[in-house]
């Protein structure tokens, strides 16, 4: 741009410099065309009508409830005051200022400042913050709530192992509502073993009157002996369809701690009906005071192990696809190397469609592909190895053909002069050439493919991108975790690997 | 003995870059072509062995018509004629030792070639004809591991496994620096002297071509425009010689004597 304008302005313009400022400021750009800029007139003319349609978008955008202009723009002013006044601000000062430019460059010898192209950039900066909506203070208050999720999958090798576990727990019957019969029989004490009372035993359930207000159930009050001292116990209730659920108290779920002896004595309020009111007999529900202890050595998680797997299925994955590319690619590459297929019209013709499918299957993602390729073999690992073979054949194959276009034609000649035959050229000049380049670029293909291969499972091609969107939606941020640092490690040792190899051959 | 008659070659974009080209090269001469750069030396280095087809004109070698020989035959002529090059065209990523012995792939069997399969016979011959140009310890080196004036020996090895009657050499010294350029050129004439190999060779410093030469051709846009004798060439004065360089030319006195000025 800048050598453009400035050979321009050797030539003079074709109107006096106000009247080009003038013109400027009843068209932008149109003194900038005046005075034989017409590349910098478009250019302003294109900025400002950029900037403009871009604010009104966005002011409109701000108030989508107001109408009239007057009312528009009052409603966006209140909501966003300071994107509305610095966007207008810059446009207004971006329109003066081209007619100040206009009417600067129509003087004679006057070279092509770029002040003014620095304030489009900061306008478009301007609204491009305000579109896509940065809002920095947001990694701050935010914090907070994505510190716990964030820990866990910064650190989440807590998921990583686990024990067996041992349950112990004693659990008392309690009859709802309470009958003529008598009430279920306190159950029996065995020596050593948990035992717990519930009292009363029968007694209603909470429910809501006509009014919905509250009305809490029976209030239990449970004792019990014989458990682990000093350790946390949780209380399930469970109906006589045998549903059981852990009850809360509060909100909260019910945890208590045994004393030193192992007994315990705690409140609840019978829960909600979870029964219809219409079933018969009568109903005796139980509570159940239960500890969960770990028992034995520690040992790796079902998580950690489907990770691994996972893992292993991904670098596979990506492993068979470079290997499809590249016995597929090194046909394709001859067809799409220039030097190759200059012989004629119909060789030229083959090259041409060689080179644009590439291009076409090269510029579409490997997720797309792997979107693709599901709908044909069904969610797995080959839908993924299908998407990344059809994108490393086109990078590939673009690959080796510059690098076939790029070989010394030297050594052709030299060979060629000794009285060799054509296969034997290949094999002397052309191949020790192609070694290193093929090479390299397979390498490096693998390593992007390994890498692709955790992307392609989020949209299901198999691999461990599939487990982690699992995990992600499952809010299992450990689990999670544990998937992304697989990843990070793979590819980092990957990229180590690939780059060592790399640079021994070449 | 070489006959080139009005060879002619227009390239496929209307070039002319030879216009009615004649000479002989008698046999064991060592014939200098001089001429500026895009005079048509190296066009007419490589219609001789047919790397470029000439558009008209025979090339008769031996009793044999170059020119028109069809692939098999062109095979078998070009095996006798060894080619030097300017940029050397080695092969960089293969070994010394197997860029010598490329220069056999016309003699062997071509499937075992193509395994990197040479005879025993080949492979010392090779190892002779390092020893002969004095880099037989570069043998298992990679030829970019070699200086310039290593590898135009390298070169020279190449063409040796020929066993060629003649070595076409296009620039040979043109790459490197004057010392070096007397040693590859020494090499040259000690093959056209002890073994009787005829050399063509295109040169661009006259010191050169005044102590190497026994025959000289100066071409001139595609044009012989000067023929002279070993005793005409050593006598040639300033005035001639920008005659054929056209009058931008300079001398440039160039030998290990005066250290170098090129």
């Amino acid at each position: 741009m800048a050598s453009r304008t400035t050979r321009q302005t050797s030539r003079s313009s074709i109107v006096p410099a106000p009247i080009a400022g003038i013109a400027s400021l009843i068209l932008p750009g149109l003194g900038q065309a005046l005075t034989r800029q017409i590349w910098r007139g478009l250019l302003l003319l294109g900025s400002l009508a950029t900037s403009i349609g871009l604010l009104a978008w966005r002011i409109n955008l701000l108030a989508p409830r107001e109408v009239g202009f007057a009312d528009v723009f009052v409603k966006a002013l209140q909501r966003q005051p300071g994107f509305v006044i610095l966007a207008l601000l810059g446009v207004v000062t971006l329109w003066l200022w081209n007619a100040w430019d206009a009417y600067q460059q129509a003087k004679p010898d006057q070279k092509g400042g770029v002040g003014i192209f620095v304030l489009v950039v900061a306008v478009l900066f301007v609204l491009g913050w305000q579109i896509s909506q940065i809002q920095p203070y947001k990694l701050v208050t935010e914090l907070s709530d994505a510190s716990r999720p964030l820990g866990r999958v910064v650190w989440p090798w807590r998921a990583a192992v686990t024990r067996d576990t041992e349950t112990i727990g004693a659990s008392a019957d309690i009859l709802s509502p309470c009958d003529e019969l008598p009430p279920p029989a306190v159950p029996e004490e065995v020596p050593g073993q948990p035992y717990i009372i519930a009292e009363p035993t029968c007694g209603d359930l909470s429910t809501r009157d006509e009014n919905l207000a509250e009305v809490p159930g029976t209030l239990l009050t449970v004792t019990g002996w014989g458990f682990t001292p000093n350790t946390a116990a949780l209380v399930f209730w469970a109906d006589p369809l045998g549903n059981e659920f852990q009850m809360r108290q509060g909100g909260e779920y019910l945890s208590i701690m045994t004393d030193e002896e192992g007994a315990f004595e705690f409140q609840v309020n019978m829960p909600y009906r979870l029964i219809p009111p219409s079933s018969e007999g009568r109903m005796i529900h139980r509570i159940e005071v239960r500890q969960i202890t770990a028992v034995g050595k520690l040992r790796p998680s079902t998580v950690l192990l489907n990770n691994i797997e996972k893992m292993v299925e991904t670098i596979v994955l990506g492993m068979m696809a470079t290997i499809f590319g590249i016995v597929l690619a090194v046909p394709v590459s001859f067809l799409a190397a220039r030097n190759l297929m200059a012989g004629s019209p119909i060789t030229m013709f083959i090259y041409f469609v060689t080179r644009t499918v590439l291009n076409i299957i090269r510029s579409i993602e490997p997720l797309i592909w792997a979107i693709l390729a599901i709908t044909v073999v069904g969610l797995g690992p080959f839908a993924g190895v299908i998407a990344l073979t059809v994108h490393s054949i086109a990078a590939l194959g673009k690959l080796y053909s510059e690098a076939i276009e790029s070989i010394d034609p030297g050594p052709i000649e030299a060979i060629h002069a000794t009285g060799a035959t054509r296969l034997q050229t290949i094999m002397y000049a052309v191949v020790p050439q192609m070694i290193p380049p093929f090479v390299s670029f397979s390498i490096y293909r693998w390593d992007i493919n390994v890498r692709m291969s955790t992307i392609i499972g989020l949209v299901g091609g198999g691999g461990i991108g599939f487990l982690l969107t699992q995990y992600i939606r499952l809010l299992d941020y450990r689990s999670a975790g544990i998937a992304v640092w697989f990843i990070a490690i793979t590819v980092a040792a990957l990229d180590y690997v690939s780059s060592e190899i790399r640079q021994r051959f070449v | 003995m070489l006959e080139v008659k009005h060879l002619t070659k227009v390239y496929d974009d209307g070039t002319v870059a030879l216009r009615d080209v004649s000479f002989t090269v008698e046999d064991g001469e060592f014939l200098v072509i001089i001429g500026l750069s895009g005079s048509g030396k190296s066009t007419l280095l490589r219609c001789i062995n047919r790397l470029i087809d000439p558009t008209e004109g025979e090339i008769m070698w031996d009793g044999v018509d170059i020119a028109g020989a069809d692939a098999g035959e062109l095979r078998q002529i070009r095996r006798r004629i060894g080619m030097i090059f300017q940029h050397f065209n080695l092969v960089k990523r293969s070994s010394v030792l197997t860029n010598v012995l490329s220069g056999r792939l016309g003699y062997v069997n071509p499937w075992s070639s193509l395994l990197h399969r040479f005879p025993a016979q080949d492979r010392k011959m090779a190892m002779d004809a390092l020893r002969r140009v004095g880099i037989a310890d570069q043998a298992h080196k990679r030829a970019d591991e070699l200086s310039g004036g290593q590898q135009q020996r390298v070169g020279i090895a190449r063409a040796l496994m020929q066993q060629p009657s003649i070595i076409l050499a296009d620039e040979p010294v043109a790459s490197l620096d004057p010392v070096l350029a007397h040693s590859i050129l020494e090499h040259l004439e000690m093959l056209n002297q002890e073994e009787g190999i005829s050399i063509l060779c295109s040169l661009h410093y006259l010191d050169l071509v005044q102590r190497y030469a026994s025959r000289v051709i100066g071409l001139r846009d595609g044009r012989v425009v000067y023929r002279g004798t070993r005793e005409a060439i050593r006598a040639m004065t300033d005035d001639e010689f920008k005659e054929i360089y056209g009058e931008e030319a300079v001398r440039v006195r160039v030998g290990p004597q005066q250290g170098g000025s090129a």
